[in-house]
């Protein structure tokens, strides 16, 4: 006895002294388990996995259209209109400023204005053969399309202007003037009366000393053919505002657009401007508008999927809850063959893992496939109304780093419960467990 | 007369003091008791036995004498209200619970009374789960179920299910997975309790023979008197005491003269 109780003694300290190592189940049997388990439990193991999935994947679903739209509508927006230019129009039809010579001098004058070109949308008429149709004739400055059209071709930009009495049309107007196919009607000779009332006339640059009145002598060729970005009927033209003075005198424009030399300093550009009573207006406010009415959209987003994946999460630990209850006895006689309570812990936790990954990455995969599912049906709708087919899903990275993030957590808070009780139960209790 | 049984006597002794083999499981003064409400209830009262290695020790008694409480006690599960098990000189009860897992994984096997499996895995998978727990990799521990599995006698079945075997199969498999890390100790729990006699006498042939060919101490509990004769020392227990403790090394219907020893309590030796 007196051996024992000394052995004892020293054995006591001995522990206390030296903290042994002890070897652990390998991850990958961890893994296994689990996945046996699952597989055991198939039904079960689909409604939940399912569950995630359907939860992560509408999130993503509405997410990536979310964030899709607002891409494209940015990009819609600012393709024409880079950061460092300003359009300036008039504030309404009862206090219209035009932009003659002294105006226009106003405006270049202003510290930080690099280059100012200006635009006149003037009503009129294009006629070729027995064919003659409305249209909207845009008289451009010679950078103005510059400033506002860089998706066209910079040879395409420069034809009206190198080439004599040249214009622009869209594909549609090509189409009204009677040839079926538009590139047949480049080089083509038409016709065109444009309606210049008075008002529109004052003392502007470069203005031609003989104006010829008569409208039907007026005779362009058909340069180029220019697409809209967004409409495939629309029906305008670009013609050389030096062409329209030449035949309607001094012209001035209604619209500007303004390009600062710094970016930084718009808008203190834009103030100045606007005291020249113009308004002025810049893809920055658009941007901003844009982006809060997406941060809205994607809060309330947000919230349902919070509310979603909190269901998701609820049925979740009521599986982990059913499978630990199922399993305590397994839990017993896995502790009384010498399985240590980190394992039993782990074998938990990595089946709650399992189940969130997997869900999560299936949930991944189906809503970004059913968010380009979306995106082909409205394509079809889009092309079948002359709407130009476009992309709308975004999964910006972060995004999915988040949901990576999200799952993890899912999978911890949900497993760690039934884990941590079953890494408490004692084995002789989990093997008496009825 | 005398003269002869004196002689004979110490002819006995000499023959005990050779075969006196090495202690390697040791009972100290071992108390249990379970708190019933506000209640104590003893259940082991000063438990002292001590086990020689390759010994098979069968703990027998009636139903609520403490017989599976000790086994449990000496396997590292219940923990004693008093006294402690020395385990190849190791004190198991000074030792953390994670020792004390690591000990039972890796130096002794253990047949439960009922079989208790890993539903999802298949018998042979059961079988290699401690050296699972050891930190092997499944496959690497299924090598040796594959052999241990032959070993049984239920090599056919390593696919299978184990619920899908009877009991007297699932008792083998369980005594195939106690083997797998080669234990020194194999503790079992009334491994026939639920067996008819034909499977009972098998699993206990089977045990025998493994114990003797492997050299493994075995402690076993049973209540079934027909498996005395499998046993090289019988442990009576009655009311949480030891009352008797037999050397068995002939034959049941020499214990059974020993039923007065029994009775009162004293440790005898059967020649």
């Amino acid at each position: 006895m007196s051996f024992f109780s000394h052995q004892k003694k020293n054995e006591i300290a001995r522990t206390q002294k030296v903290r042994t190592r002890f070897s652990h189940m390998r991850i990958s049997s961890v893994l296994f388990i689990g996945y046996r388990n699952m597989f055991a439990n198939r039904m079960r193991s689909i409604l939940t996995i399912g569950g995630v999935a359907i939860g992560i994947g509408v999130i993503t679903l509405l997410i990536s259209l979310g964030f899709g739209v607002q891409e494209m509508v940015i990009h819609e927006v600012t393709k024409n209109n880079p950061s460092d230019i300003i359009d300036i129009t008039n504030k309404s039809l009862e206090s219209f400023v035009l932009l003659d010579k002294n105006t226009l001098e106003r405006i270049r004058g202003i510290d930080g204005i690099e280059q100012v070109e200006i635009r006149s949308s003037i009503g009129g008429k294009l006629f070729q053969g027995d064919s003659q149709t409305d249209v909207v004739i845009n008289a451009v400055s010679r950078h103005y399309l510059d400033l506002a059209r860089s998706d066209v071709s910079q040879t395409l930009r420069e034809k009206i202007f190198t080439e004599p009495e040249g214009i622009l049309i869209t594909p549609k107007l090509a189409n009204l003037l009677g040839f079926e196919n538009p590139s047949e009607s480049i080089g083509k000779t038409i016709e065109y009366s444009a309606v210049v009332t008075d008002d529109m006339l004052a003392d502007v640059e470069d203005v031609p000393e003989e104006t010829p009145k008569n409208e039907h002598e007026n005779m362009v060729t058909i340069v180029g053919i220019i697409n809209d970005q967004t409409k495939d009927d629309a029906v305008y033209a670009y013609i050389s505002i030096e062409e329209i003075r030449e035949r309607y005198g001094g012209v001035t424009g209604q619209f500007a657009k303004a390009r600062v030399k710094n970016e930084s300093s718009i808008e203190s550009v834009r103030l100045q401007i606007e005291q020249t009573a113009f308004v002025t207006e810049s893809v920055i406010d658009t941007i901003a508008d844009i982006n809060s009415f997406f941060l809205i959209v994607r809060s309330i987003l947000i919230v349902f999927g919070v509310i979603i994946m909190s269901i998701s999460a609820m049925g979740m630990l009521n599986t982990l809850s059913i499978s630990l209850l199922q399993r305590t006895k397994e839990v017993g006689i896995l502790k009384a063959l010498g399985t240590k309570r980190t394992d039993i812990f782990k074998i938990f936790i990595f089946e709650a893992f399992l189940i969130s990954f997997l869900g999560g990455i299936i949930g991944l995969v189906f809503g970004y496939g059913a968010a380009r599912g979306v995106n082909y049906l409205m394509n079809i709708f889009a092309i079948r109304y002359g709407v130009v087919a476009s992309s709308f899903v975004e999964v910006p990275t972060a995004f999915v780093i988040s949901i990576v993030i999200f799952i993890f957590f899912l999978g911890l808070i949900t497993g760690i419960f039934p884990a941590m009780r079953a890494s408490k139960i004692h084995a002789l209790e989990a093997l008496r467990y009825e | 007369m005398d003269c002869e049984n004196t002689r004979e006597l110490k002819m006995r002794e000499k023959e005990n003091m050779a075969e006196e083999k090495k202690m390697v499981i040791k009972v100290v003064g071992l108390k249990k008791s379970f708190h019933v409400g506000i209640q104590d209830i003893p259940v082991l009262y000063g438990i002292n036995l001590e086990i020689t290695e390759g010994e098979f020790v069968l703990l027998v008694g009636p139903s609520g004498c403490g017989k599976s409480t000790l086994l449990h006690s000496i396997y590292g599960l219940e923990n004693p209200t008093e006294g402690t098990v020395f385990i190849e000189e190791e004190d198991i009860w000074s030792r953390t619970k994670d020792w004390r897992a690591h000990f039972r994984n890796h130096f002794i096997g253990f047949i439960p009374q009922q079989p208790f499996w890993i539903k999802s895995l298949t018998v042979i998978e059961n079988i290699a789960i401690p050296g699972v727990i050891a930190g092997r990799t499944f496959d690497e521990s299924i090598v040796i179920a594959a052999k241990l599995i032959e070993l049984v006698g239920m090599g056919k079945w390593a696919d299978h299910r184990p619920f899908d075997l009877s009991g007297g199969q699932q008792q083998r498999i369980a005594l195939a997975r106690s083997l797998l890390l080669d234990p020194k100790f194999l503790i079992a729990d009334e491994p026939t309790g639920n067996l008819d006699f034909r499977s009972g006498e098998e699993l206990m042939t089977l045990v025998r023979n493994i114990s003797q060919q492997f050299k493994i101490t075995i402690l076993m509990v049973t209540h079934n008197t027909d498996q005395y004769k499998f046993g090289s020392r019988i442990v009576n227990m009655v009311d949480g005491q030891i009352t008797s403790d037999i050397i068995n090394k002939q034959s049941l219907s020499k214990l059974e003269e020993m039923g007065e020893v029994k009775k009162t309590g004293e440790t005898k030796i059967v020649a």
